[in-house]
């Protein structure tokens, strides 16, 4: 079978800055998720992979076509929602959707429009002008676009940007669909939740280069153990329990860090009374991708602009 | 093929739901018509009508034609474009499209000219005159257009196109036979006015309305076009990749 996307030392330069580099990757069919702060590189990969921008050096195939040498059949087979939203205001949902269609060269313009309207929950709306629309409507009216001649890979560049919770988890539900359906998503976020709940696979990206990958889960669990602390009454008798590592004892507050807290936290609680020892309180913080993310990818030393992580910690301190 | 009639289907919906734009565009060049044709007390040649007819045609299909390249440019900003290219669409279909709905926009308005010029006046002419005319027009009109577009993707915002549409399309009208024949300009101005592709356009309808099969300014437009066509697909290809 092919690989969906695979790419070989992808790099790409603008003039003297590194904006992609020696990006090796391969992608099945799943939800893969390219996570990234501000300007590391995420839309410029996704530009070349949609054959919309040269690779300076290195290659890539989508689908198994080679995006610089066989350009046209990488575009026969993916569909592209870009990071700015763009579609025709002056337009109804239907025309623009119907336009793409059209476009596309599918069979039955008219009818695939109205079923991808109807898969995108836009059928009320959709004789009404785009300017009446939401953001949200907007992004799911993209998203109707993209669909109406139904990929093998879809390519979607931070497709929740400045959506509220709900409209965020709509799309993603529309996304999980897709991937039940067998198609390929290749999405960039700088949301860790979004990918961490509903992505088969995440990369981290900065400054241009992998800094972690895998499924969120086996990320966390390889990034940093889950942290388990147990009160309990008296002194901790220091025998080894399976499955959790002992890390100290601080007044009655006994720490342990596991693999996977969730399944030793019942052997641990379990081995303890065995033993003696009363339990008053239990509790596990699982490590989030976002401490995998700041691991990875570090505090964020960016000159100029903003940058994603350094907010975020900013955020934190305040709490 | 149906790529470019889907691209000219898309620009032509957009436009007709702009109210305004359509209201200038129709009634702009009859107002010009009518001012210069009847206001001016001028009288070079025995109908000034006549004269001036084929002028304001032409500047129609040039003004049409500089500001067409905005469409280009507002799709290159706003991200549509990129979208487009990344369709299996064979790519030229954007810039054909955009081009050939310039261009048949313009031909819209100049309907509108050639109607109210005769309604005020001007010489009625055989279907065949008009039908060599349209010809002259849509050749001018896709050389402008190919050349508005082309300065569309060259330039990277839409500030700089618009300082240049300004730059350029006064300075070619004033410089060309629209407004007065050859005779009555300073030399100078002669010169410049012999060389200035407006020119060739003017004097071709010009000829077609006094009867004349205008060959050679036919073919020359013909072949100044296809050029800049040509130079247009090319750097629409050097652009996109
Ligand atoms: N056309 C361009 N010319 C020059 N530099 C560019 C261009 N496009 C992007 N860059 C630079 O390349 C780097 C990567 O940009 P890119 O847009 O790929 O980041 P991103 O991960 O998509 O960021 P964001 O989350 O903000 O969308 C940035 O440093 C950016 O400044
Ligand atoms: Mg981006």
């Amino acid at each position: 079978m092919t690989l969906a996307i695979e790419t070989t030392a992808l790099t790409r330069y603008y003039d003297d800055l590194c904006a992609v580099d020696h990006l090796s990757l391969s992608v099945n069919n799943e939800i893969f998720a390219l996570l990234g702060p501000n300007g590391s590189g995420k839309t410029t990969t996704v530009l070349m992979l949609t054959t919309l921008l040269h690779p300076t050096t290195g290659t890539a195939t989508v689908c198994g076509h080679n995006i610089t040498t066989e350009a046209g059949q990488v575009r026969n087979c993916i569909s592209y929602v870009p990071q700015d939203m763009a579609v025709d205001i002056r337009l109804t949902g239907r025309e623009n959707v119907h336009l793409f269609a059209k476009l596309y060269g599918v069979k039955n313009p008219k009818d695939r429009t109205d079923e991808v309207l109807a898969v995108m929950e836009l059928t009320d709306r959709a004789d009404d002008l785009i300017k009446t629309y939401s953001g949200g409507m907007r992004r799911r009216l993209e998203l109707a676009q993209a669909l109406v001649h139904e990929p093998e890979v879809l390519f979607l560049d931070e497709p929740t940007l400045g959506l509220d919770v709900a409209a965020r988890k709509k799309i993603w539900e529309h996304i999980r669909g897709l991937r039940q359906k067998g198609m390929t998503i290749f999405v960039t976020t700088h949301y860790m939740d979004e990918a961490d709940q509903f992505c088969d696979r995440v990369g981290i990206i900065s400054n241009g280069k992998i800094a972690a990958l895998g499924s969120p889960e086996e990320l966390k669990a390889r990034l940093m153990k889950d942290v388990i602390t147990v009160r309990i009454e008296g002194q901790y008798p220091d025998h080894p329990v399976d499955a959790v590592s002992y890390v100290g004892q601080s007044g009655d507050e006994v720490t342990f860090t596991a693999e996977n807290g969730s399944e030793a936290l019942p052997h641990l609680a379990k081995t303890l009374e065995s033993r003696g020892v009363r339990v008053h309180a239990i509790d596990l913080h699982e490590p989030t991708l976002d401490d995998v993310f700041l691991q990875a990818v570090g505090p964020q030393e960016e000159p100029h602009g903003f940058s994603d992580a350094k907010f975020r910690i900013m955020l934190r301190r305040r709490k | 093929m149906s790529g470019i009639v889907t691209y000219i289907e898309r620009d032509f919906l957009k436009w007709s739901r702009g109210r305004v734009a359509v209201i200038s565009a129709l009634i702009m060049p009859a107002a010009w018509l009518i001012f210069v044709g009847l206001a001016l007390p001028v009288r070079f040649t025995g109908n000034y009508l006549d004269f001036i007819t084929p002028g304001i045609l032409v500047m129609t299909m040039l003004t049409a034609g500089l500001s067409g390249g905005t469409l280009l440019m507002f799709d290159k900003i706003l991200g549509f474009l990129n979208k487009f290219l990344a369709l299996p669409t064979p790519r030229e279909d954007i810039l054909i499209g955009k081009i050939l709905f310039i261009t048949g926009r313009g031909l819209i308005q100049t309907s509108i000219i050639l109607v109210i010029a005769v309604l005020i006046g001007a010489t009625l002419l055989s279907p065949l005159q008009y039908g060599l005319i349209y010809i002259v027009l849509f050749l001018f009109g896709v050389l402008i257009a190919a050349f508005s577009t082309t300065i569309a993707l060259y330039l990277d915002d839409h500030d700089s196109y618009s300082a240049f549409n300004t730059m350029i399309s006064m300075p070619l009208f004033f410089t060309s036979s629209a407004l007065m024949p050859y005779d009555v300009m300073p030399p100078w101005l002669a010169t410049i006015a012999r060389l200035n592709p407006l020119s060739y356009a003017i004097d071709a309808v010009r000829d077609v309305g006094s009867g004349g099969l205008p060959l050679g300014s036919v073919s020359l437009l013909t072949i100044m076009a296809l050029l800049v066509l040509v130079c247009s697909i090319t750097v629409f290809r050097k652009v996109t990749i």
